[in-house]
Formats: C-alpha cells, sequence, structure tokens
C-alpha cells in the first residue's frame, strides 16, 4: 500500500508559518494538500483544504514524557484514511509554542497511522532577526530546530551577511542533519519543503564533511623543524581573551598521528596560565595562552627535540600566530585541522559516529534499547545505517526519544559496509555514546 | 432464525460514517464520511439530499422537527438551510438530548449545547482537553459526559463545574452512558475500556484488549455492554452490585478482523454487530442461550442502526453502500 506523505511544520511564533502555509495552499503545484492547523494557531487560514483541531496530547504508557502523543490526530487522520477521495499530502502545522515531539511521536506508536502514513519530514521556520533571543530562553525553539529536516530560516532580508551565517553556524552545530535554506517571505519552491524524502543520513556529510569525525578540544596541530632550545610562539590577534596549547616533543612529521593521541588527554588536564613575555615548555603539558592585541610573544623551550607538536584550541590564522627561531618564522612539516567544539553552550547539540565494519545485532539492539531508557528523555531524534554481521542489506534506523524504528534498507552491493548513527539531543555525552556504540561492533 | 430480506443497497460518496433514524423512524440519515447525505425512507425511498461539509462530514442528529449536519469545517447547519452559530474546529458529532430538547456538539475545548432557540447558554467552554466524544445520560436529559485527554468530565448543565470526574490519564476515542445512567464507558486510544459506576463512585479498567475498542453498546436495559477490540465481541454484564468487576464475560466469536460496530435492538434480544470484512453478525440473547446468524457481506462494516420500532436494521458499508435488512419471523 502506497503511504501518504505527511510533512510537520513547526516554529516559533512569528517564524512566518501561516505565510508558508498560504502559499502551499495557493501554488500551482498540481496537489491536494490537506492541512492540519491548530485551532489556537496564530492566524486561522479560511480555505477548503484547512482542518482546525485542538491538540489533545495524552501519554501512552502511564505519564512517560517520550509516550506522549496527539490524540486528535490519530482520530482525524484516521478518518481521512478511511475516505475514498484521497489527499496527496497532509501538512501538520504545531504551534510556536509546541514541542514537535508528540506529533512526531504518534506515527511511531499508532499501528494504524503507521500502516498508512510516513512522516516525510519536520520542517521548522526560523525567524532569522528573533530566534538568537529564542534560543537563549526557550526550550520549545531548541526543540523545534533539533527535530527539523528541513530549516527555513526566514525573514532573512531583515539580518545581515555576517549575522546569518552565524546563525547558521549555530543552528548547525545545534542539528547537523537538517538541510538549511535561507528564505524571505517564506518564498521558496514548495517541492523543497513537501519533498523532503525523509530519511537523508548522507546529506549531513554534504553540509559537514566533518560531521561524522570525532570532536576534538583542538582545532590545529603541526610539527615544526627545530635546532636550538627555544622558538618563539607569535600572535599579532587576540580574538578570544586566552587559548589552549600544548607542545610535545616528537621524532618527525610522521608523528603527528601519534601526538594527536597525546594531546586530546593532555587538554583534558588543568591548564598552567602564561602571560605574554613568560614561557611554554614543550613538555606536553597544556598552557593557556592569555591572548593581548598587537603582536605579542611567548618563549617555548624545546628541549633539545628535533621536531616539535604544537596544537592549539583555535587555527592559527585566527591569531596570525606563527612559530618563530631567531626572528624567522618556521615552515610546518606537516599540519592537521580538526573538527573543534562547538562555539556556542547550546544545550541541544549533534553527535555523528561512524565505524567501518559490522555490528553485532543483539549487541546494537540491547545498547539501544538501554540507551533509549534511560537517555531517551534527552534524546530528540536518532537516524542510522547499520551494517549487520550476517545481514546482506543495509539496516535503517530511526528513533524519537525512547521509540525506535528499524527498517531494510536494502543490500549493500559493492559498497563498503560501514556503520554511521546520528543523534540530535540534550546533554550528549559523545565520549559515552561513542564507546556504546563502538561495543557493538562484531 | 428470522429470515433476513435486503432493501438496497443505496450508493452514496463515501464510506459510511454513521447511519441515524429520526426518533419516530420515518426516516434514516445516511451520512459518508464525504459527500451528500441522503435520507431514505424504511422502504428504501430516497426522500432527500443534505449537501457535505467542505473536508468531511460528521455524525448528524435530528432536532427541533429536522436534520442537522456538522462536520471537518466547523458548521452546523438543517437540511432547510438554518445554521447554529460555532466557533472554529471541526465538529465531529451531533447529539440530541434524550427529551429533545438541546443539541450538543464538541468543537475543541468547547461543549457547544444548543436550545430549541438557538441560545447557547448552556455550553460549557473552555474545557481543559479537547472534546474527544461526549454522551448524554440517557435517564437524565441535564447531565452530559465528556471525554477529553486525561478522562471523563460529567456536568449538569448551567453548571461550568463538574459534579463528577473520571480521570486516568488516558484519552479516549469514544464515550457512552448507559440507559439506566448507572455506567459510564470510553473505549480507549490504548487497547481497554475504562467504567464508572455512578452509583458506587467507583471506577473500573478492563484491559487485554487486542486493538482499540471501537465497537461499544449498552443493550436498553442496561444489563449488557458488548465490546469490541479483537475478533470476538466480548459482553461483559453490568448487573448486580460489582458490575463487570470479577466476572468472566461472554465472548462472541465468528469474525475474521476486529467487531468495528455494534448495536442492540430496541427489544434488548438481539445485537448486530460487523467487522471491518463484511462478516455482520446478529446474536439472539435467549436466557443463558446465545444463537447467532452469520451473513457475508460484500464490504466492511462501518455503521448500524435498528429501525426505532421495528424489525428493520440499516447496515453501512466503507464502500459506501448501505442496505436496509428486514428481520422477518
Amino acid at each position: 500500500m502506497d503511504k501518504t506523505p505527511v510533512t510537520i511544520l513547526t516554529g516559533f511564533l512569528g517564524a512566518g508559518k501561516t505565510t508558508l502555509l498560504n502559499r502551499i495552499l495557493t501554488e500551482q503545484h498540481g496537489l491536494r494538500i490537506a492541512v492540519i492547523e491548530n485551532e489556537f494557531g496564530e492566524v486561522g487560514i479560511d480555505h477548503e483544504l484547512v482542518i482546525n483541531a485542538d491538540e489533545e496530547l495524552f501519554e501512552m504508557n502511564n505519564g512517560c514524557i517520550c509516550c506522549t502523543v496527539r490524540g486528535d490526530l490519530i482520530r482525524i487522520l484516521g478518518n481521512l484514511m478511511k475516505r475514498r477521495d484521497k489527499f496527496d499530502h497532509i501538512l501538520i502545522e504545531t504551534t510556536g509554542l509546541a514541542d514537535p515531539g508528540p506529533v512526531v511521536q504518534t506515527f511511531f506508536v499508532d499501528e494504524e497511522l503507521r500502516d498508512r502514513l510516513s512522516v516525510n519530514g519536520v520542517v521548522t521556520l526560523v525567524d532569522a532577526r528573533h530566534i538568537v533571543e529564542h534560543l537563549d530562553d526557550s526550550d520549545e525553539a531548541r526543540e523545534q530546530i533539533a527535530f527539523a529536516d528541513v530549516i527555513l530560516l526566514n525573514k532573512c532580508d531583515l539580518v545581515d551577511e555576517e549575522a546569518l551565517t552565524g546563525l547558521e553556524t549555530r543552528i548547525r552545530s545545534m542539528n547537523a542533519l537538517a538541510k538549511i535554506h535561507r528564505t524571505t517571505n517564506a518564498d521558496i519552491p514548495i517541492p523543497r519543503v513537501l519533498d523532503v524524502g525523509g530519511f537523508n543520513l548522507d546529506h549531513a556529510m554534504e553540509v559537514d564533511p566533518h560531521f561524522l569525525e570525532p570532536e576534538h578540544p583542538f582545532e590545529w596541530g603541526g610539527i615544526f623543524p627545530v635546532s636550538g632550545s627555544t622558538v618563539s610562539v607569535v600572535t599579532k590577534a587576540a580574538p578570544d581573551p586566552s587559548m589552549g596549547i600544548a607542545v610535545f616533543p616528537v621524532a618527525g612529521p610522521e608523528d603527528l598521528a601519534s601526538a594527536r593521541e597525546k594531546a586530546v588527554r593532555a587538554f583534558s588536564d588543568e591548564a598552567a596560565s602564561r602571560e605574554p613575555g613568560s614561557t611554554l615548555t614543550a613538555d606536553g603539558a597544556l598552557y593557556e595562552m592569555i591572548l593581548k592585541p598587537g603582536t605579542q610573544s611567548w618563549t617555548l623551550k624545546t628541549g633539545g627535540a628535533s621536531h616539535i607538536a604544537i596544537f592549539t584550541e583555535h587555527h592559527p590564522e585566527e591569531l596570525e600566530m606563527t612559530i618563530a627561531a631567531r626572528g624567522t618564522p618556521l615552515d610546518v612539516a606537516a599540519e592537521e585541522s580538526f573538527h573543534g567544539h562547538h562555539h556556542h553552550d547550546d544545550d541541544v547539540t549533534s553527535v555523528g559516529l561512524e565505524y567501518t565494519g559490522e555490528c553485532n545485532g543483539k549487541k546494537l539492539n540491547d545498547w539501544l534499547s538501554t540507551l533509549v531508557r534511560e537517555k531517551g528523555a534527552d534524546i530528540f531524534r536518532m537516524k542510522g545505517v547499520f551494517a549487520l554481521k550476517g545481514n546482506p542489506d543495509r539496516v535503517i534506523f530511526q528513533g524519537v526519544h525512547m521509540l525506535i524504528d528499524a527498517a531494510n534498507g536494502g543490500p549493500w552491493g559493492t559498497r563498503p559496509r560501514h556503520n554511521r548513527l546520528v543523534f540530535i539531543g540534550r546533554n550528549l555525552d559523545r565520549a559515552e555514546l561513542n564507546s556504546g556504540f563502538r561495543s557493538c561492533l562484531a | 432464525m428470522p429470515r433476513l430480506t435486503e432493501i438496497g443497497p443505496l450508493q452514496t460518496d463515501d464510506h459510511i460514517l454513521a447511519l441515524v433514524w429520526s426518533p419516530d423512524g420515518t426516516e434514516l440519515a445516511v451520512t459518508p464520511a464525504t459527500g451528500q447525505s441522503v435520507l431514505v425512507t424504511p422502504d428504501g425511498r430516497v426522500a432527500g439530499r443534505v449537501d457535505g461539509h467542505a473536508l468531511g462530514n460528521g455524525q448528524p442528529a435530528w432536532f427541533d422537527g429536522e436534520w442537522w449536519t456538522c462536520g471537518f469545517d466547523g458548521r452546523i447547519r438543517s437540511q432547510n438551510g438554518k445554521t447554529l452559530p460555532t466557533g472554529r474546529g471541526i465538529i465531529e458529532k451531533l447529539s440530541t438530548s434524550p427529551d429533545g430538547g438541546r443539541l450538543a456538539a464538541g468543537q475543541g475545548k468547547d461543549l457547544l449545547v444548543f436550545d430549541n432557540a438557538g441560545a447557547t447558554d448552556a455550553s460549557l467552554r473552555g474545557l481543559p482537553a479537547a472534546v474527544a466524544d461526549f454522551a448524554w445520560n440517557p435517564s437524565n436529559p441535564a447531565e452530559i459526559a465528556t471525554v477529553g485527554a486525561g478522562g471523563a468530565r460529567m456536568f449538569r448543565l448551567g453548571e461550568s463545574e463538574p459534579f463528577a470526574r473520571f480521570d486516568w490519564g488516558g484519552a479516549s476515542l469514544s464515550v457512552a452512558w448507559s440507559p439506566d445512567g448507572r455506567w459510564l464507558v470510553t473505549g480507549d486510544q490504548t487497547p481497554s475500556v475504562h467504567l464508572y459506576d455512578f452509583t458506587r463512585d467507583y471506577p473500573l479498567h478492563i484491559q487485554g484488549y487486542e486493538t482499540k475498542v471501537r465497537a461499544m453498546a449498552f443493550s436498553p436495559d442496561s444489563r449488557k455492554l458488548a465490546t469490541g477490540g479483537s475478533s470476538v465481541l466480548t459482553v461483559w454484564p453490568c448487573t448486580g452490585p460489582s458490575g463487570p468487576e470479577g466476572v468472566t464475560p461472554v465472548q462472541l466469536d465468528g469474525f475474521d478482523a476486529d467487531v468495528l460496530v455494534a448495536s442492540f435492538a430496541p427489544d434488548g434480544c438481539q445485537a448486530a454487530t460487523g467487522d471491518d470484512t463484511g462478516v455482520l453478525l446478529f446474536f439472539t440473547f435467549d436466557g443463558d442461550q446465545v444463537v447467532r446468524r452469520r451473513v457475508r457481506r460484500d464490504a466492511g462494516i462501518s455503521a448500524i442502526a435498528w429501525h426505532p420500532k421495528d424489525p428493520l436494521v440499516a447496515v453501512g458499508h466503507n464502500d459506501g453502500t448501505m442496505s436496509l435488512l428486514v428481520l422477518e419471523a
């Protein structure tokens, strides 16, 4: 049976949901789309295809917030699905202050709806001008972004390019999977909203090729050949008040990878503060360079090593940083940029994990079951593709809070078998998730 | 078993959502999910048609001498073009009070109650949850129950606060009040029913169903409660001080799928029931004996309505057809 696609439209008050709905209802796209609008929505739309309904939230399992679903949707959609004259698409608008979780969860828990409808995507409208203040003080605004498959960064005409870029970066750090479109007056080709295509983990790689790589507490590392006992670390810019740095003696450029592992550990230690003019040592300890505007320098003791590996919290370009010997900048022999920590302190983040090879199905099932039971309240969405030992097909996985679902994704064929898993949630512990996922490998 | 003679079928625009007889039995309102409702006489003649509501119809009611319809457009209108004032939000059902003096409709968090002059003084507005369903007390036309997220609330008209509450935290699909006023039953979104015994101020929760309980019907004497929720009809006794509590129900099989519809005949001796595949089962209750008659229909059963006086039952199907079945002795 062909399932009718459902799009969930969410967004904070004033973000432009009504404008978008009016576009969808009036444009000549050839689709018959039923819109289920909240009775107490921002602005009511009078249209023959708009159904007004009041939210009726209920809990499936005696008070479990993760299993709160929409009873009104079950009744209304059940009614629509029985009709002879079916709709091509169903669009559900949530109120601006609503957590979209219960709407998505409804399609996980109600078997009749699951059989007949498929959630095509969650579309979140964001008011580019005002969202920052909501992100700081509203759980709902953060959750609406976290749940999104598509984000329309609307009212872009009211915000300059720099602010838009910063906002996109912040949103991307919260939800690495969503496609972000910039719009004014919610003007966007309707297929970009309705034809989301549901599950597309590959998109995360298009947006951020480093997304599935482990995050590092530093953004850059480089190896320099040195000959004397000291060199200078020189900075000309101070984008932040301070910056972490760790330096290791190494044998040569080929030691960058091993030094990186040491640096990860060093950056978890307490840092010793160093004002400009003071001394750093290539001893593997973490130092906090106090940054000040203008040209500043620190003496770095190399300990007689032939090469030193330097790892810095920010990329050297940001500080106009050089390593110099007797006033001459040294050339870097090997370097690597890393996927750094997020720049914002949002509690909502994305964590992506990837491992080549195969997973043990039972271990994976046990781990995910335990994980959602214990942490489900903080996990808004999960998506994954698994290669299970003994299974020639891809296993497609998705989940919302404590509800998880897996489906056959077709044969791997000649593609390399690997496992990808993405979490979007609150206060996610990357190390713990990474460790858990790795323990499931066959 | 009586012989069945079929009148029809009548084809409508969509699957049959509701079948409602006028109180005197002279007309049957046949309401499909979308499109025109058809008024049919007991001999199968089409007596009239009523335009459908945009986006779909709700359950109609006979009130103040004419048919009133409602729908997903949030409107209430009569067959003669009169309208009643409503707000925004879908209206899934109209129901007339047992004395015929009032018409009720659930719309969002409002329970609209109209009198014969169209006044809405008795309406209940801004309830804590959307009105998923409601039911009049058959033994007291001044009492009405609503169900929504969290449970049931029982009101006396003119009072804004419920005189009784029945909270369990879940949600319901439907509610019914026993003819003697003793029991209130809800069919829930989870596979269960909740019962409330007014005489004891006592709630019961019956679990163990396989699916949501869509079919619920009290016998006219209030002694039996028939429920669906699986491919058997489960009949609970509602007699004695404890009703169904601690009692093994009668389970009647013969269906091929979930029982979706159940309705007792006015004399209480028979029940007509149907499933999603088109199995129509008549059960005749004779003391402890139950005699069944199975009729295979061409489409799933979506609505059943017994004529208020005559041995006649209307059966609606999910393919949009409706037939009248005459039960001849």
